[in-house]
């Protein structure tokens, strides 16, 4: 299958990307790199919809060219922004052919072929339960940790998104498969805030913080994320987010993938462990895969 | 953050109400019968009076330049619950993200950093070059020392095809 990283991973997300790079071959999933890929559009949004448009419609082409259908996204936002435009290809006849005028400027096609997944639901309803518990070799028992899903893979319902909107089950399966134990919380659905930092930043603080603060109240020994933008509240901001709330905040936050890696028996370094600037040490040392 | 001022504001805009419409492609604010569920799920209520209901109502009302003026619009943080809940699929964030385009449009008071992602856009294909970072231990490091495949940018062409959508009018995007 085809993967597509956009913009926050692979140029500063670094620990997303290697840990995916480190566990997906070894569930037996190839991933292809697309070649002329850009921005999904996400960040156009607010200045120009159809310009936003544009560019998730061009990515969908960029994948289309490789031939293979099934396509990877790793982030919330380039999840959404490629869905949307998946839709609107498809429904809106008017805006296809403005797209497609632009497409055929850079030699692009599109025919809608593209089968978009996002890491989380790829992993729970593709490669599974059997295929991932048989790869556990060191199950991280005795940790309880709390799902942070994000909004953009969950919201809005009408188009492709990858569990409820409103009681999403797939990523604390995902955690239970680990050998862990997923905690509920009430705040579970709770937004980063990430998407205030470029207006609002001493709001988007108090969004993270709040939800870190509650998470740690329920007794979770970390936060799970799967989105890059998140995990940059949560994690490289973590600092921010305590001093702007005056909350005392010192969570473990790490990807998915990193912990599924762990589980795995695979290096730390190569998981981009060292990268986390979340306190994880004390979790590490914790987890049986140590 | 006073969205209306009544003794202030001046006559309702239809001209700019359709603009703003047209965007979303549809009539769907029309639906709105202010039952006020978007606003009460809304995490931007709580830190920064964020209220969709009211968006939904002045841009009926016609009160677009004062909504635009107003710097609410910028308190949305796309978290997509209002268009989750509306009973009647109005979508206010649609509506918010169609006015912060007409913003735009007319140069007020748009925050900076949205313009410089698109121009980091224009200039790279992404909002941003491989940064270096720090770890844990705070050791400075690069992409290139971290055993992953170069990072590429798009083609040539991209470019000129990305300016031309810009130069683009939202309008008529039909929203799901």
């Amino acid at each position: 299958m085809t993967v597509y990283w956009g913009c926050v991973v692979p140029t500063i997300q670094y620990a997303y990307e290697m840990s995916v790079r480190e566990v997906m071959p070894r569930l037996g999933v190839e991933l292809v790199e697309l070649e002329n890929a850009s921005c999904c559009g996400t960040p156009v949004q607010s200045v120009n919809m159809f310009a936003a448009l544009y560019l998730a419609a061009r990515n969908l082409a960029v994948a289309e060219r490789t031939g293979l259908n099934d396509l990877l996204v790793v982030c919330n936002g380039c999840h959404l922004s490629l869905s949307e435009a998946l839709y609107f290809m498809k429904h809106n006849e008017q805006l296809r052919e403005k797209v497609e005028a632009l497409l055929n400027e850079e030699d692009l096609t599109y025919s809608g072929s593209v089968k978009l997944w996002h890491l989380i639901d790829f992993l729970h309803d593709v490669v599974g339960e059997k295929t991932i518990k048989n790869a556990v070799k060191k199950p991280l028992s005795g940790l309880k940790l709390a799902s942070h899903y994000g909004c953009h893979i969950l919201r809005p319902s009408t188009l492709r998104t990858v569990d409820d909107p409103e009681n999403p089950r797939k990523l604390d399966e995902l955690i239970d498969w680990l050998g862990a134990k997923s905690v509920p919380y009430p705040e579970k659905l709770d937004c980063c805030g990430a998407m205030l930092l470029l207006s609002h930043p001493d709001a988007a603080f108090t969004f993270s913080g709040l939800k870190m603060k509650a998470v740690q109240d329920w007794g979770a020994d970390a936060l799970v994320v799967s989105c890059p933008s998140c995990q940059n509240m949560f994690d490289m901001r973590q600092k921010s987010a305590a001093a702007t709330t005056g909350a005392k905040i010192n969570l473990p936050v790490l990807y998915y993938t990193q912990l599924l890696g762990l589980a795995m028996g695979i290096q730390q370094e190569k998981l981009g462990l060292n990268l986390n600037r979340s306190p994880i040490d004390e979790l590490l040392q914790k987890a049986p895969a140590h | 953050m006073t969205t209306l001022d009544l003794m202030t504001s001046r006559k309702p805009d239809s001209s700019l109400r359709l603009r703003v419409l047209g965007k979303i492609g549809e009539q769907k604010p029309y639906n709105c019968y202010q039952c006020i569920r978007c606003t009460s799920g809304c995490p931007s209520m709580k830190m920064l009076e964020l209220k969709p209901h009211e968006i939904v109502a002045l841009t009926r009302a016609g009160f677009i330049e004062e909504l635009i003026n107003s710097g609410v619009l910028w308190a949305c943080a796309t978290c997509l619950k209002c268009k989750e809940r509306c009973p009647q699929a109005v979508a206010p964030v649609d509506l918010i993200m169609a006015l912060r385009n007409l913003a735009v449009e007319k140069e007020v008071k748009v925050p900076e950093s949205f313009l410089h992602n698109v121009s980091m856009i224009l200039e790279c294909g992404f909002v941003s070059r491989p940064q270096a970072t720090v770890t844990r231990k705070l050791e400075k490091i690069e992409r290139d020392k971290m055993g992953l495949p170069k990072f590429r940018e798009p083609d040539e062409k991209f470019k000129a095809a990305f300016m031309k959508a810009l130069e683009t009018s939202s309008g008529s995007s039909e929203k799901s």
